[in-house]
């Protein structure tokens, strides 16, 4: 692979991990105690957690099965969903038969998917809770994003010469070093695509590229400067 | 390749190890009120709250099982090269894991609440003597579940990436489950079981946690027997059913056709939770305050 088109990839990758952790719903530690919906843990940690066992799934299709790269990256984002998928469903169990309360946003007044009415469920003095069908749609396209940008960094590093261990690794680091920068973006929580802190977005996005393109020209030089083969 | 079935029992095999670390991964982080419910913990001192509950939020639950994980993985691996029992090495680099996560749960717990005493919160030494191992045997078989999982994925499934990194990333992602779904439990219900039930926390409420148990003054244990009955069984079932479900699509169907069945279990965990959500609605009903002040119907 040129190193133009592995820059090109690893920003893609970027821009992919930066548009999935803005879409999962994530509430921090206030949806822990059901004041915010959303998942009740950080915004890098859950997007690490799916991303990362999206990589584990592309990972075993890229040297194992032996399929073209778009089924190696659509596995990574299934991985992904599926993880995010589960951990959302149980989380809403929780909700619902834990906690007592329906799966509500405190953002728009009608779910925008299903058209329900949103605010009477809002429990008295709380931001919203669980993970309204919007939330969990969004989650999912989330993981997707985010499933296939680290698969295609994982596959880009390994395509211009590193070994499995170092385009692992770097793989995990690149992931997490755009997570940050979307988690900045967020402050705090964010319901999905239909909550307002999501026309941030743009902004994130040109930070990711700024960083990306860093990283991946670093990685680059460092490949060309070692002969080839890191 | 493998066959099928042997394929299948390798899978169920991982994804029972993996409800088991699930399970005692949230009830450790229960016992430790690591995490996000932590912050009410936290927090109740300063609100005239003083309390016996353990206080080790060292870090977010994905880096600290990553951290777990990888020591145990990588003390594992040294004795594996040296021709020790995998089993053995298995127990051994669990057990290193278990003392530094009783080093780093005594050492957050005297730096959390030494910080606390203008506000009056005593530093009970008998709450490190009772919940320290507690703290650390749920801990140890959470890593133990974990090396078995990965391991069986790298030597069994021939996985590519190395046994170690394996465990990382599935600390990462148990750490991950585990504060999303369980932790939710002991958040919103067990700290604050003096609310009414079916309704988040006011957040006029925050840091006004339990202190009293069923017998006596609450301690972390006490949370833990009560979130075992709902919080920690679910994580586990959470983190078998992506184990599971993820490895049998690609060993069981070839690897065009797993990318597809994958969409469609996507497609009816969709289903499920709407399903759910219309339920939670049916059932529970608008709350009547809200319903007065913004108006009813749908």
């Amino acid at each position: 692979m040129d190193p133009i088109t592995a820059i090109m990839g690893l920003i893609i990758a970027g821009i992919l991990i930066i548009v999935g952790v803005h879409l999962i719903p994530v509430g921090g530690a206030p949806a822990a105690m059901a004041m915010a919906t959303g998942v009740g843990t950080g915004t890098v940690q859950l997007a690490t957690g799916a991303g990362l066992t999206g990589l584990v799934s592309a990972g075993y299709m890229y040297h194992i099965a032996g399929v073209p790269l778009l089924y190696v990256l659509l596995s990574g984002g299934v991985g992904s969903m599926l993880m995010l998928g589960i951990t959302m469903l149980v989380g809403n169990l929780i909700y619902i038969f834990g906690v007592g309360v329906p799966p509500v946003s405190a953002k728009v007044k009608y779910d925008p998917i299903t058209r329900d009415r949103q605010d009477i469920y809002v429990s008295p003095g709380t931001e919203g809770h669980g993970l309204p069908t919007v939330s969990y749609v969004s989650g999912i396209l989330g993981a997707f994003c985010g499933g296939v940008g680290g698969s295609l960094t994982y596959v880009t590093l390994h395509e211009i010469g590193l070994s499995i261990q170092l385009a692992a690794a770097i793989a995990i680091g690149f992931f997490l070093a755009n997570a940050v920068i979307a988690a900045y973006n967020i402050a705090g929580t964010i319901e999905g695509f239909h909550d307002p802190k999501f026309k941030r977005l743009p902004r994130a996005i040109a930070s990711g590229i700024l960083v990306s393109g860093v990283i991946s020209g670093i990685i680059i030089a460092a490949i060309s400067f070692a002969g080839g083969v890191v | 390749m493998l066959d099928v079935s042997t394929g299948l029992g390798i899978v169920a095999l991982m994804g029972a190890a993996a409800t088991i670390a699930g399970a005692a991964e949230d009830l450790e982080s229960d016992i430790g009120s690591q995490s996000n419910p932590n912050s009410q913990v936290q927090l109740a001192p300063q609100v005239g709250v003083l309390h016996r509950i353990f206080n080790k939020a060292i870090s977010g639950e994905p880096p600290a099982y990553a951290f777990y994980s990888s020591i145990a993985a990588t003390v594992a691996w040294i004795l594996m090269t040296a021709n020790v029992n995998v089993i053995t090495s298995f127990v051994v680099g669990s057990f290193v894991a278990a003392l530094f996560h009783g080093a780093y749960a005594t050492t957050a717990y005297l730096g959390r609440l030494a910080s606390q005493r203008r506000y009056g919160q005593p530093i009970y030494l008998d709450v490190i003597h009772n919940h320290l191992l507690g703290i650390m045997g749920h801990g140890f078989v959470a890593t133990f579940c974990i090396l078995v999982l990965s391991y069986t994925l790298w030597a069994l499934l021939k996985h590519p990436f190395p046994f170690v990194m394996l465990a990382f990333i599935w600390g990462i992602t148990i750490g991950a489950i585990g504060s999303s779904t369980g932790d939710v439990h002991y958040g919103s219900e067990r700290e604050f079981q003096n609310q009414p039930f079916g309704a988040g926390l006011n957040a006029a409420y925050s840091g006004k946690i339990v202190t009293r148990a069923e017998i006596g003054t609450r301690s972390s244990i006490d949370n833990a027997w009560f979130c075992a009955k709902f919080g920690g069984p679910a994580t586990g079932i959470c983190f078998g059913l992506i184990i599971f479900l993820d490895n049998w699509r690609t060993v069981v169907f070839d690897p065009r056709m797993a990318v597809i069945v994958g969409f469609a279990i996507v497609a009816i965990l969709i289903a499920i939770n709407r399903a759910l959500e219309v339920f939670a609605r049916k059932t529970y009903g608008p709350y009547p305050e809200k319903v007065a002040m913004l108006g009813g119907g749908e």
